[in-house]
């Protein structure tokens, strides 16, 4: 391994993890030096929520695709919203799997597994791609942020699919790429919208507390009582 | 005063001003959250109605609130602006612009809210921003007159305090004569009563025949109930124009007069944005822990007939009938299962329309678009969403636990021709009220009154 591999897969990746944290600690003060709104009114609704079950739905949204309408009449959108995620998941974690456990690479499964997920997560990236740029709506709504998110992550995606096996007998340019790409997205992240994830914590509760205090969360479908004929 | 793009005008600035003091933590995590996945997208009844347009999309008329946000309070766009689709205002006519945006793009309806999967609340910035518009003066011309009636007057409709006295004695003479009683009464400022009734304005106005329903179902139950001679417009425009104070004033009048009577209950009558308003965000906006119980007319009627305080009788109410959830009740205070227990009792058919409870469909003149003429063109277009909705139901009656819904679907169904009529549940209740016996002996009763007289 030459000296720039691995100072890429370790100084680098730990430097720019550094600075994502400081980013993110900044930007989580700076979010919660705004004032909470606070809510008076009285419980409405059946009785049968509360704000700590209201969060407990809203947080759990996210794996329940059937719970709301957006969801449930696109059941492809939330497969690739899983799969792209998961995509991230399994990238994110080879950047720690290479350079601390590289042993577990010699598991040809666990290679497989990897790269499948990261390679599937790859198609999806380039799908929404597409998606962003050939959708009216959705092109509309997308700043140069929204797109150059997305190619990154798809990119990302790419090499680390090269680089599961961990195999750099044929050169390093493919590691090489992939840890400059991770130092690269860890950096970048908190200052784009794939920082979402942070703020999906405090969006989801908060609308969670709101709507179960008000009765709202969990939605219903069906009637809560007998109706009389 | 208008401005070139290098100086910002006097109105532009003080909207950027007093958005930094109207953004809560809340809406900033709303503000900031959103990935743009278009999720949203079809979950408006503007877009559904103007396909192919992605200017009426939620997401995009968020970012014309948002762009604001990011420029002047977020630094992601402070710093890289154009990065992040960041931007300021600068003239009154770009204020005019994001006006026909937040008022007449948008009912506040929360169903994008709902089915957002990163909990973005656009409702509740897009009435933040209405509110910063009125701050200096730009809003429709119909929200401004509504919302002038409603500081100066004490309610929505300007309505006088003898016209509102003289429609009640009106309504109580109706009562009399209904159930045959002469000392029936619909009293006003009793104190220490069990309920104080509220209504809206449109009750007085247009709709009297609801407060002699209400009047009738009291009567029957035997309720120990006052209606307040000031303070009893449940209403509020607040929630429409996006300002607190306005918000806070009106609530607080009905409060305040509550507490002046010593009464137990407040009970609202029928009106989505007024039970979320008087039940909901009233005590947010006036600042005030409320120390009585509130509750809705519908909850009311409904524990009624649970505890045998009046009977009904369903057949009273023949044919197919379907039911509206205004969205005021059911997206933002849980109002779902109650109307349709109570419609349930008091109707022969009930039929459900889909979507519906917390995924229905506004009505399109919600978060004050029936007070919007200028709007209505393009409220009507978005209506067919709803006249959908009606239509494949096959009922030739929609009811509604709003005043402002009943008004939004009976212009759709005029313009639609969909033949239906629109009512509310106080008025199927009371005509479905089992009361002969009552009435035949109150007769029995005057009648020996009036031969031991005689």
């Amino acid at each position: 391994m030459s000296s720039l591999l691995h100072f890429s897969e370790h100084t680098l990746q730990e430097v720019a993890l550094v600075f994502m944290a400081t980013v993110y600690f900044l930007r989580i003060r700076w979010f919660l030096k705004w004032p909470l709104g606070k809510e008076r009114q009285p419980a409405t609704g059946l009785g049968d929520t509360n704000p700590k079950k209201g969060e407990r739905y809203s947080l759990g949204l996210i794996a329940k695709p059937w719970a709301m309408e957006s969801t449930r009449s696109k059941p492809l959108m939330y497969a690739q919203f899983v799969v792209f995620h998961l995509g991230v998941v399994a990238s994110i974690s080879l950047s720690f799997i290479i350079p601390y456990a590289p042993g577990l690479l010699t598991s040809t499964p666990l290679v497989s597994v990897i790269q499948v997920l990261v390679g599937a997560a790859c198609i999806v990236g380039i799908m929404r791609i597409i998606r962003r740029i050939s959708n009216q709506y959705i092109r509309a709504i997308s700043s140069p942020d929204d797109h150059f998110s997305l190619i990154l992550l798809t990119t990302w995606f790419a090499f680390a699919f090269l680089a599961a096996p961990n195999d750099v007998s044929a050169g390093e340019g493919v590691m090489l790429t992939y840890f400059l790409l991770t130092a690269f997205f860890l950096m970048y992240v908190p200052f784009s919208k794939i920082s979402h994830y942070l703020y999906y914590l405090f969006t989801r509760t908060y609308l969670g507390r709101h709507f179960g205090r008000r009765g709202v969360f969990p939605l219903r479908r069906k009637p809560a009582y007998q109706m009389s004929k | 005063m208008s401005s070139t793009k290098n100086e910002r005008s006097y109105k532009a600035q003080k909207v950027l001003d007093r958005m930094g003091q109207k953004l809560t933590r809340q809406m900033v995590g709303s503000l900031t959250a959103c990935v743009h996945c278009g999720m949203c997208t079809d979950s408006c009844h503007y877009v559904l109605a103007n396909p192919g347009d992605p200017t009426f999309a939620p997401a995009y008329k968020a970012d014309r609130i948002r762009k604001l946000f990011k420029r002047h309070y977020d630094w992601t766009g402070k710093v890289f602006p154009k990065w992040v689709k960041a931007g300021s205002i600068f003239t009154d006519e770009e204020l005019h612009e994001l006006k026909d945006i937040v008022f007449g793009k948008c009912t506040n309806c929360r169903r994008c809210t709902v089915n957002c999967p990163m909990g973005v609340d656009l409702a509740t910035f897009n009435r933040m921003a209405r509110g910063l518009l009125c701050y200096v003066g730009i809003m429709p011309e119909g929200v401004e007159y509504v919302a002038k009636e409603q500081w100066e007057i004490g309610n929505q409709m300007g309505v006088l305090k003898e016209d509102y006295i003289e429609t009640i004695e009106w309504q109580e003479e109706e009562l009399q004569s209904e159930m045959e009683d002469p000392t029936a009464k619909i009293p006003i400022d009793k104190p220490d009563s069990n309920i104080v009734y509220v209504i809206n304005p449109r009750e007085i106005k247009h709709d009297p025949r609801s407060i002699l329903d209400a009047a009738k179902i009291f009567y029957v139950a035997g309720e120990d109930y006052t209606m307040p001679s000031e303070g009893w417009d449940m209403t509020n425009f607040g929630l429409f124009n996006g300002d607190d104070e306005l918000g806070g004033a009106v609530a607080g009048r009905v409060y305040d007069k509550v507490e002046e009577l010593r009464g137990k209950k407040l009970v609202i009558s029928e009106c989505g944005h007024g039970y979320r308003s008087t039940r909901c965000e009233g005590p947010n906006w006036a600042k005030k822990d409320i120390g009585f119980e509130a509750e809705s007319s519908v909850i009311t009627m409904l524990r009624y007939i649970k505890q045998g305080k009046i009977k009904v009788d369903k057949s009273k109410n023949p044919g197919r009938y379907t039911f509206h959830d205004s969205c005021n009740n059911a997206r933002s205070c849980g109002l779902t299962e109650e109307p349709r227990e109570l419609l349930s009792l008091v109707v022969e058919e009930f039929q459900e329309m889909y979507p519906n409870r917390a995924e229905n469909f506004c009505c399109t003149g919600g978060g004050g678009a029936m007070s919007m003429a200028e709007y209505r063109p393009s409220r009507l277009k978005s209506a067919k969403i709803k006249a959908d909705q009606l239509s494949a139901t096959g009922a030739k009656t929609v009811v509604t636990s709003c005043h402002n819904c009943v008004d939004g679907l009976t212009d759709l169904i005029g313009h639609y021709k969909l033949g239906m009529e629109v009512t509310q549940l106080v008025n199927l209740v009371a005509n479905a009220l089992v009361v002969d016996d009552i009435v035949e002996a109150n007769k029995k009763k005057y009648a020996e009154k009036e031969e031991v007289g005689a």
